[in-house]
């Protein structure tokens, strides 16, 4: 099933040029949440949460749609190191931003290198009340931090109505099952590696509700699972000259 | 200013929403504008994925901007009321919404005009959040804190979610 559906997308992909593809990609996608979709993926979001620590490098692509309709594509490098229940550092540097982000359990700091700004502020005593605090309270987004949750699959599987297998793909030269999920306002898909550690290698979001359906998308370069950390890879300290500044409140009604 | 500053500093203001686009785009070169930005993160309602999510940051982040919400949403209503009195009749309602949309975008405009009259005018409201500082500001620190003197309107510097912004401040 799973080679005749990327068969029959291979087969659209090649019929585009001729114009027929829309109709045959069409009748290609199933109806439903096909378990083995979900079964993949559960495999993969649990095998990372078994994860107590690790560290991922990423290649994140955001796009902007411009009110004329013209789609802008801007790139960004990341880490990201992990230590399960309550630490986590994520670097990101890019065409919009260089920032870096650190919680230790206690406290969580958004540094901008560049500027030399940097912002702090008491965080929850674990990886997910802190990330649940930091969007909702602060409007702080950690891309693709759906990943990094205990219960990720759960929170990927949120109003999801349609799943399925598109097929085996290759990322970054690893062999991967490839899922395409729908939800009402967005349409996923993830690459997780085959075998015994299914890593999740390639995530793309497909923002629907948007004019012209602007992407995110990371690719795993690199995965660690037995990274060594040191009490500074967690810990913030201030780089000499930088300035701190307030988190603006979100809600001011 | 070049292009990607434009783009930067648009992107930047992207999540601080509607106005501060608006605010921008009267500067940006080749009439560039910028739209929505894709969602970084899947799932659960309270995410960006979320239409109502989407409405209810936007809303909260406005603050200095409800003239321009206002009639940008005043506009919307118009087009979607034009086009359920047209529904019968589909050509005529495509035209009235293009039409209507059209609108939108002058009312838009006009706020956006009529804000940087405002803002020419007179000081920006304390809490005005911008995402750069304008052009000829001055750095002065005072009591430990550093802020930007732009003419008689000063800022400091803060975090507004990922981004760097500026807000108006009483002189210190």
């Amino acid at each position: 099933m799973q080679s005749t559906l990327r068969n029959t997308f291979r087969a659209a992909g090649l019929a585009a040029l001729l114009t027929l593809a829309a109709a045959t990609v069409a009748s290609a996608q199933p109806a439903g949440i096909d378990p083995q979709a979900t079964k993949l993926l559960r495999a993969s979001t649990d095998f990372l949460a078994s994860q107590q620590r690790f560290s991922v490098e990423s290649r994140n692509t955001l796009e902007v749609v411009l009110t004329s309709g013209q789609k802008i594509q801007f790139g960004h490098a990341a880490r990201m190191w992990v230590q399960r229940p309550n630490k986590l550092r994520a670097d990101r540097t890019g065409d919009l931003v260089e920032q870096s982000f650190y919680y230790d359990g206690k406290s969580l700091t958004l540094l901008n290198p560049g500027d030399k700004y940097f912002a702090t502020v008491a965080a929850p005593g674990t990886l997910e009340e802190m990330l649940d605090m930091a969007r909702t309270k602060l409007d702080i987004i950690a891309p693709a931090g759906d990943l990094i949750y205990k219960n990720a699959y759960d929170i990927l599987m949120t109003d999801v109505t349609q799943g399925f297998v598109v097929g085996k793909g290759v990322v970054e030269g690893v062999l991967c099952d490839h899922l395409a999920f729908r939800a009402p306002h967005v349409d996923w898909q993830i690459w997780i590696q085959e075998g015994k550690e299914p890593l999740p290698r390639k995530l793309v979001i497909t923002t629907r509700d948007q004019p012209n359906a602007p992407q995110f998308s990371v690719v795993a370069t690199k995965w660690n699972l037995k990274p060594v950390f040191t009490p500074q890879t967690f810990a913030f300290r201030a780089p000499s000259g930088a300035r701190q500044v307030e988190f603006l409140p979100l809600a001011k009604r | 200013m070049n292009v990607r500053n434009t783009l930067k500093a648009a992107a930047v203001a992207l999540s601080l929403p509607l106005l501060l686009l608006a605010d921008i785009s009267p500067e940006a070169p080749f009439g560039l504008t910028l739209g929505r930005e894709a969602t970084a993160i899947v799932g659960r309602p309270a995410t960006p994925m979320s239409y109502a999510g989407v409405a209810r940051r936007t809303t909260a982040r406005v603050v200095t901007t409800e003239a321009v919400v206002v009639s940008s949403a005043a506009a919307a209503s118009t087009a979607a009321a034009t086009s359920a009195a047209a529904a019968q009749q589909q050509a005529v309602a495509q035209q009235q919404a293009a039409t209507a949309q059209q609108q939108a975008a002058v009312a838009q405009q006009q706020a956006a005009v009529a804000q940087q009259q405002a803002q020419a005018a007179g000081a920006p409201a304390i809490g005005t959040v911008v995402p750069a500082l304008p052009a000829g500001c001055a750095a002065v620190a005072k009591g430990g804190v550093e802020y930007y003197q732009c003419g008689n309107v000063w800022y400091r510097a803060a975090f507004q979610g990922n981004n760097l912004v500026y807000v108006t401040v009483a002189q210190p």
